[in-house]
């Protein structure tokens, strides 16, 4: 019965249904890998990735993202395909996602393929049907653009790689970011199992590097590397232990990203906390924050946050809540000091820093030109000296500068200013935020 | 006397120009670059029109190259695709430093030079904008098989993002208009793109829309919408990231309205 209503589905109530079923997947990054065309087929990538539109959330439409099915045999209590919803259901066929990734991407509307997938039958099987598609896209299409997809946990190691020769990225949700949270929440899943995946393609990346650095023409498995995803706030972890996951997926893993989503109560479950203030955005904000300070600016999670300390200041950005706890190392002189000292400033970002240590070579900088160089004076200023001298006398001293920080109102995203409202923040990408 | 070199607003205009500036021997100081010919002159000036001239152009480029890296070519190429009336004298001089250091490769990050800093920010401003229709250009599938896009952008973006979409879409026949100028990148298959002046959009468009594209149109708005997560729904953030002058050619806002989340 089901199979024919399905049979008699066209594509728009496909798409619509398996994009929705999607579109909680905060991944939509395009970057990571360049390639050119060979001159036989379409597509090529940008390393930085290329934002083809912006959603009604302000997020950037990158990839066509979407599942293969949102049927599922799991019941995961956060998630809105589980097996005990009554939702709509639809499942592509390869060659419908072929189509559509062809004829979108041949109108600029995508740089690519973004494909998860709800559990049909089994592990193997999903798995199964992801690699075909990507086969067929791959070979039959000479699709070069990005393709990212998912690693099914518990799926046979083979099919992981055969895969992941054909993809550019290759994730794994770790959902939630502690053993006890998955048990709760996703008794399904297990923890052990969904690392297994992640561990092969760290391993065979490892191998494959080697095979490349032998046959410059040796084909390339998962070149863009993985990522994973974290829900904030759906089972109690504090933020010290976010970011100890999110650090152990960065230097044990080589993790390319890690993504933090805001719980969002889609699931009627007494299981599932009612947040009063809605997701938590602004604490997804300044994990946000965090994570560019561990992945750009050499910081360590304990030198942020410590286990008597879990928690992130939500009224400042994780920086300057350090700097403030470490006036001692400050201020900085602009003229002399290396970049990594530099990069641990309040207000300097990784490409100011880069811009000053170039352009001090070739001459004497003063406060105009930092400016220029897109460095925040009203946040550095506490922090600096330039050719020794002050922009305008300030104290060195706690609650002075944490006055007169908060008095100047941090550029917040939409949307995590004020924490009750259910606005999207969105520039995951973009490293202004960790200034 | 100053000698003001007006030359062409394009890219081979101004290093044309730079050129016949350097050329004429007369000392950087005693000459001038401008694109601007508002018939506003100034006293003790001497006016000289350049006429744009790609081998001397090509000249300038190698030279550039040579000894001041790509990096450096790519910064000024940008720069002179974006609407400034200082733009050409800028170049100019950042040329005219950057061949008197030892090393011209650093010339890129000397932002305490003012004309540099200049260039830089043009730079800036107009990769942004190429960067950003490289993602927001909408091709349209007409009958015979090209695929035609519109824009337009404050700056001179076509050769900017040509080679991009060159490469991307190698087999097919393509054609990127700029509204504002009324000419066109246009790509044949398997060969390669180049830039059409006085292009006859209505012409172009002779063939109508191919049977296709209706469907992948509404395909893709449908992806559109469903694709929000409308808990979290912005759209002062959209607004700010895709600002209205980027969408009229745009089919997902292609509404009254021009927004996304209404029919
Ligand atoms: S396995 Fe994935 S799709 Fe299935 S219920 Fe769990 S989270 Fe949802």
């Amino acid at each position: 019965m089901k199979y024919r209503i399905e049979q008699q589905m066209d594509l728009r109530e496909k798409l619509g249904i398996l994009a929705d079923a999607a579109k909680y997947d905060v991944a939509c990054t395009s970057s990571g890998v360049e390639r050119k065309n060979t001159g036989y087929g379409v597509g090529n990538c940008i390393a930085p990735g290329i934002c083809h539109s912006f959603s009604a959330d302000g997020r950037c439409i990158s990839l066509l993202k979407i599942l293969f099915t949102n049927e599922c045999i799991f019941d995961c209590k956060y998630c809105i395909n589980r097996r005990s919803n009554d939702v709509p259901r639809a499942s592509f066929t390869p060659q419908e996602v072929c189509d559509l990734v062809m004829g979108f991407y041949r109108r600029n509307y995508i740089e690519g393929l973004f494909l998860s997938s709800g559990i049909l039958v089994s592990p193997d099987a999903t798995m199964e049907l992801l690699y075909q598609t990507l086969y067929k896209l791959r070979r039959e299409y000479h699709f070069q653009g990005y393709i990212h997809v998912k690693a099914i946990p518990g799926a046979d190691p083979v099919l992981i790689e055969r895969t992941g020769y054909l993809a550019d990225r290759m994730s794994v949700n770790l959902e939630l970011p502690t053993a006890e949270g998955l048990r709760a929440l996703a008794p399904q899943k297990q923890r052990p199992k969904m690392l297994a995946p992640i561990r092969q393609v760290y391993s065979e990346r490892q191998q494959n590097r080697q095979e490349l650095a032998l046959y410059r023409h040796a084909p390339k498995f998962v070149p863009a590397g993985q990522s994973t995803q974290m829900i904030i706030g759906a089972s109690g972890e504090s933020d010290w232990q976010i970011m100890k996951v999110a650090e152990h997926m960065y230097r044990k893993y080589e993790m390319k990203r890690v993504f933090y989503s805001a719980f969002l109560r889609v699931n009627e479950d007494r299981l599932l906390p009612v947040l009063p203030g809605g997701p938590p955005l602004l604490r997804e904000h300044r994990l946000y924050q965090a994570d560019w300070l561990l992945r750009f600016y050499g910081f360590g999670t304990e030198e942020l946050l410590s286990e008597d300390r879990p928690d992130f200041n939500l009224l400042l950005d994780p920086k300057c809540d350090w700097a403030l706890r470490h006036l001692e190392q400050f201020p900085v002189e602009v003229m002399r000091a290396d970049y990594h000292t530099l990069l641990r400033v309040p207000g300097i970002g990784y490409r100011s820093a880069g811009r000053i240590v170039r352009a001090r070579r070739l001459g004497t900088l003063d406060y105009e030109n930092l400016k220029k160089m897109g460095v925040v004076l009203k946040r550095a200023v506490y922090f600096i000296t330039c050719g020794g001298k002050q922009m305008y006398p300030v104290k060195l001293q706690e609650d002075y500068i944490l006055r007169n920080l908060m008095d100047g109102k941090e550029k917040l995203p939409a949307g995590a200013r004020d924490t009750s409202g259910y606005e999207q923040l969105s520039l995951f990408d973009d490293p202004r935020f960790s200034v | 006397m100053i000698r003001v070199f007006q030359c062409e607003d394009t890219l081979t205009g101004i290093l044309t120009g730079v050129y016949d500036a350097w050329d004429s021997r007369l000392g950087h100081e005693h000459v001038r670059l401008s694109t601007v010919c508002d018939g506003n002159l100034e006293l003790f000036c001497e006016y000289v029109q350049t006429e744009p001239d790609t081998e001397k152009a090509e000249k300038v480029i190698r030279t550039i190259k040579r000894r001041m890296g790509e990096e450096a070519f790519e910064m000024i190429a940008y720069a002179a695709s974006y609407p400034d009336d200082q733009k050409a004298d800028a170049i100019y001089r950042m040329i005219v430093t950057g061949l008197h250091l030892p090393d011209g490769r650093q010339i890129t990050g000397m932002l305490t030079h003012p004309q540099v800093r200049l260039v830089f920010e043009l730079r800036r401003k107009a990769w942004h904008i190429a960067h950003r229709y490289m993602g927001f250009v909408r091709f349209r599938e007409l009958e015979n098989g090209v695929l035609f896009s519109e824009i337009d952008g404050e700056a001179d973006v076509l050769a900017l993002i040509a080679p991009h979409f060159a490469d991307r879409l190698p087999l097919e026949n393509w054609a990127v208009y700029d509204h504002r100028r009324q000419k066109a990148a246009v790509h044949i298959s398997g060969k390669g793109w180049m830039i059409l002046e006085d292009v006859d959009k209505e012409q172009l468009l002779e063939p109508g829309a191919s049977a296709q594209e209706a469907e992948y149109e509404a395909l893709w708005k449908v992806f559109h919408r469903a694709i929000g997560i409308q808990e979290r729904t912005n759209g002062r953030l959209q607004m700010s990231l895709l600002p209205r002058k980027f969408r009229q050619f745009m089919n997902e806002f292609s509404c009254p309205e021009g927004r996304a989340d209404r029919p």
